[in-house]
């Protein structure tokens, strides 16, 4: 049928080719057309492959430029051309090509996610909800952006979460994910407890609608950046919350796997040389509202605090008791653990 | 309406009419399957609207782009090696140019290959009156990528009305002899060869299997008629409930018989390799395929040439396709219902010629 789609576009360029659409989609809806039928009207008139996701009813259905049924789903593209085929709800027709729409597309799109609905009401009654096994119910699927909003959704119920609940995603050490319900009335997050008494290093990312999952994800992955093994070699947090990061993030994004480190970083480096008790040291310092506070930490007198201290300033190169060389340190510090795990790295 | 009250003694000729007629009164013409419909507007015909004698004779015959078919899709994209060839006509008659398709990978040397290839000798469609010998190559070639490879031959065949009746079917047959005769040279399994036509070239195909029974000339393995165009008299219940519907009616029809037989069409006097619907005898023909849509002017006249297949105790398959109009697979090819039409053909095909 790619040779009805090029004729549509050789005879009718423009607009006569969109009213040939409506014709079309017309008479599908005249004769109760099934989705099938529709979603492969969608491709063959707009000469390229189409899809259908709805998750509340458990349907996805795709169809390439010839017409044919897929038998397996492949996953789509976040710049496909898609129209919404119940507004406001998880219901989509995708065409799969990237956009803009040209006039032809464009009237495919409005023209079949209409006819779609019109289906789609008259046969919810027939669907029934599927179980787990319908499909891979993967945590991945969640966290996909790639993926669309409906399938994620759909992953989602089958995890036992309704769109309406909210949940943050968790990025392990190991690079699993993990996806964990926020209970309405807790301010407390339940999982941070576990997983510090598991042990493992974790990044923890900001509650979220489910189907904001992705993004919940990539601010997870960038707490998990800054958490450090806890050891003289690596000392800090092992457990870091991306609501706590602020501005850090943004410090994050600038770090990758090829950026050189500053000379603060390189000067940190070289003091951590210097004195195994170094790292550790200035993590506690830094960690702390007060010296004494540190030094209660680290369980050591004030006094031998304040040897290491100057030892530390002298090798730094700049001073630690002044709020900005506070600042300093603390930069330097996290701009270590961003060098030390850089994007797609797993710690540990 | 002019059809003949029915007859229980009826000929054979006459079975498939009058059986239909004595089922009760005619109702109104089948509903359009929803999808084929929906595609046959789409290409900016109406449902309701057939050709005009004035566009068969003008407008489709000079070469709209319905009607062309470019050398990128002959080829398949250079899958297929296609060539002209002239050969020799009908004693008196000009030579007639063949179509030959074969896959590329089989294109060298075709009389020195390790394998034979089955064959399909294809007779295009068009009324009688138009079309040419590129039409209708892609769905053999679809063939030979699902059976494992085939030699396609497409016969440009004399039109009417310029070339009347018996031209187009005695070209038809000519490029048949010279096939058979050159299946060595052609790399073709003289056993496998499969003749078979769409429209008026299913007409034609079932002429050539009469013509070459009756002259002695070559077994083929099958005839494929596809939608075939049998009865010059064009009155069947369908031809008549069909008035007006589809992109074949009866008036189309009519210009079409008209064209190949003039004054004959319709009288006594018309040949069976003209009408082969008008044969006697339809006994120790080789086994057919029959198609057809349920909404469209040769639903009937196909039904009761398979039908009188059977009876003359001759091997046929008949499929009538709900709400298939006239040449529904090729128009809106995506169709779920041309979708299976197409598989059912090839397997018959696979059936009849494959290894």
């Amino acid at each position: 049928m790619k040779e009805l789609a090029g004729r549509l576009v050789a005879l009718d360029p423009d607009a006569a080719a969109a009213v040939r659409v409506i014709a079309y989609f017309d008479r599908l809806v005249e004769g109760r057309a099934g989705l099938e039928t529709i979603v492969r009207g969608a491709a063959v008139l707009s000469g390229c492959p189409a899809r259908l996701d709805d998750a509340s009813r458990h349907i996805h259905l795709e169809v390439d430029s010839e017409g044919t049924r897929r038998d397996r789903p492949t996953p789509p593209r976040p710049e496909w051309m898609r129209a919404p085929v119940v507004p406001g709800a998880d219901s989509t027709l995708w065409l799969e090509r990237a956009g803009p729409p040209n006039a032809v597309d464009a009237m495919v799109l409005e023209r079949a996610a209409a006819a779609a609905r019109g289906a789609l009401e008259r046969t919810s009654g027939r669907t029934r909800p599927s179980g787990p096994a319908d499909g891979p119910a993967a945590v991945e699927v969640l966290i996909d952006g790639s993926l669309p909003e409906s399938v994620r959704v759909r992953a989602a119920a089958q995890l036992g979460l309704g769109a309406a609940s909210r949940a943050r995603a968790i990025a392990l050490e190991d690079g699993k994910a993990v996806i964990r319900a926020v209970a309405e009335a807790a301010d407390e997050d339940p999982t941070a407890g576990d997983l510090r008494e598991g042990g493992r290093r974790a990044g923890i990312g900001p509650a979220v609608a489910v189907a904001d999952l992705p993004s919940s994800w990539a601010a997870a992955q960038t707490a998990l950046r800054l958490t450090a093994e806890g050891t003289a070699r690596d000392p800090g947090p092992r457990v870091v919350h991306a609501d706590d990061l602020g501005g850090l993030a943004v410090l994050a994004s600038a770090v990758g796997p090829d950026t050189r480190p500053v000379p603060d970083v390189l000067a940190l480096e070289r003091a951590a040389q210097a004195a195994g008790w170094m790292l550790q040291t200035l993590d506690a310092v830094a960690a702390s509202p007060s010296m004494r506070a540190a030094a209660a930490a680290l369980t050591m007198h004030h006094s031998t605090l304040q040897d290491r201290f100057a030892q530390a300033e002298r090798l730094l190169g700049w001073s630690l008791h002044d709020p900005q060389g506070r600042l300093r340190l603390q930069l330097a510090l996290a701009l270590r653990r961003l060098h030390r795990n850089p994007p797609g790295h797993r710690p540990g | 309406m002019t059809i003949a009250p029915a007859d229980r003694d009826a000929t054979p000729d006459e079975a498939g009419r009058a059986a239909t007629v004595s089922a009760g009164a005619v109702g109104p013409p089948p509903p359009f399957d929803v999808e084929l419909a929906a595609g046959l507007e789409a290409f900016g015909f109406s449902v309701d609207a057939p050709f005009s004698a004035e566009d068969l004779l003008t407008q489709t015959r000079s070469g709209a782009a319905l009607f062309t078919v470019p050398d990128e899709v002959l080829t398949g994209n250079g899958a297929f090696a296609v060539e002209d060839r002239l050969v020799p006509g009908p004693p008196g008659a000009p030579e007639v140019s063949l179509l030959i398709s074969r896959p590329a990978k089989d294109a060298a040397a075709p009389a020195a290959a390790d394998r034979l290839l089955p064959a399909v000798y294809f007779m295009h469609g068009g009324g009688m009156i138009i079309g040419n010998n590129r039409l209708g190559i892609s769905e053999i070639q679809e063939w030979s990528r699902e059976l494992g490879g085939l030699v396609g031959i497409s016969v440009e065949y004399r039109l009417a009305p310029e070339n009347p009746h018996p031209a187009p079917v005695e070209d038809c047959y000519a490029g048949l002899l010279w096939t058979v005769e050159h299946a060595d040279e052609l790399g073709i399994d003289p056993n496998r060869i499969v003749i078979a036509g769409t429209s008026a070239g299913g007409g034609l195909c079932a002429a050539v299997a009469l013509l070459a029974r009756d002259r002695g000339g070559p077994t083929v393995a099958g005839q494929l008629l596809m939608c075939p165009m049998l009865d010059d008299r064009n009155d069947t219940v369908s031809a008549v409930q069909m008035a007006g519907r589809g992109v074949w009616d009866r008036a189309a029809n009519e210009v079409g018989w008209r064209s190949l037989l003039g004054d004959l069409r319709g009288g006594p006097d018309v040949s069976p390799y003209a009408a082969p619907a008008r044969a006697e005898d339809l006994s120790n023909l080789p086994p057919a395929f029959v198609d057809v849509g349920s909404a469209e002017t040769f639903r009937d006249e196909d039904v009761a040439y398979a039908s009188r297949i059977w009876r003359a105790g001759g091997q046929a398959e008949l499929h009538v396709w709900p709400g298939g109009f006239h040449g529904f697979d090729g128009l809106a090819p995506h169709a779920t219902l041309s979708r299976q039409a197409r598989a059912a053909r090839l397997a018959w095909l696979r059936r009849i010629i494959a290894d």
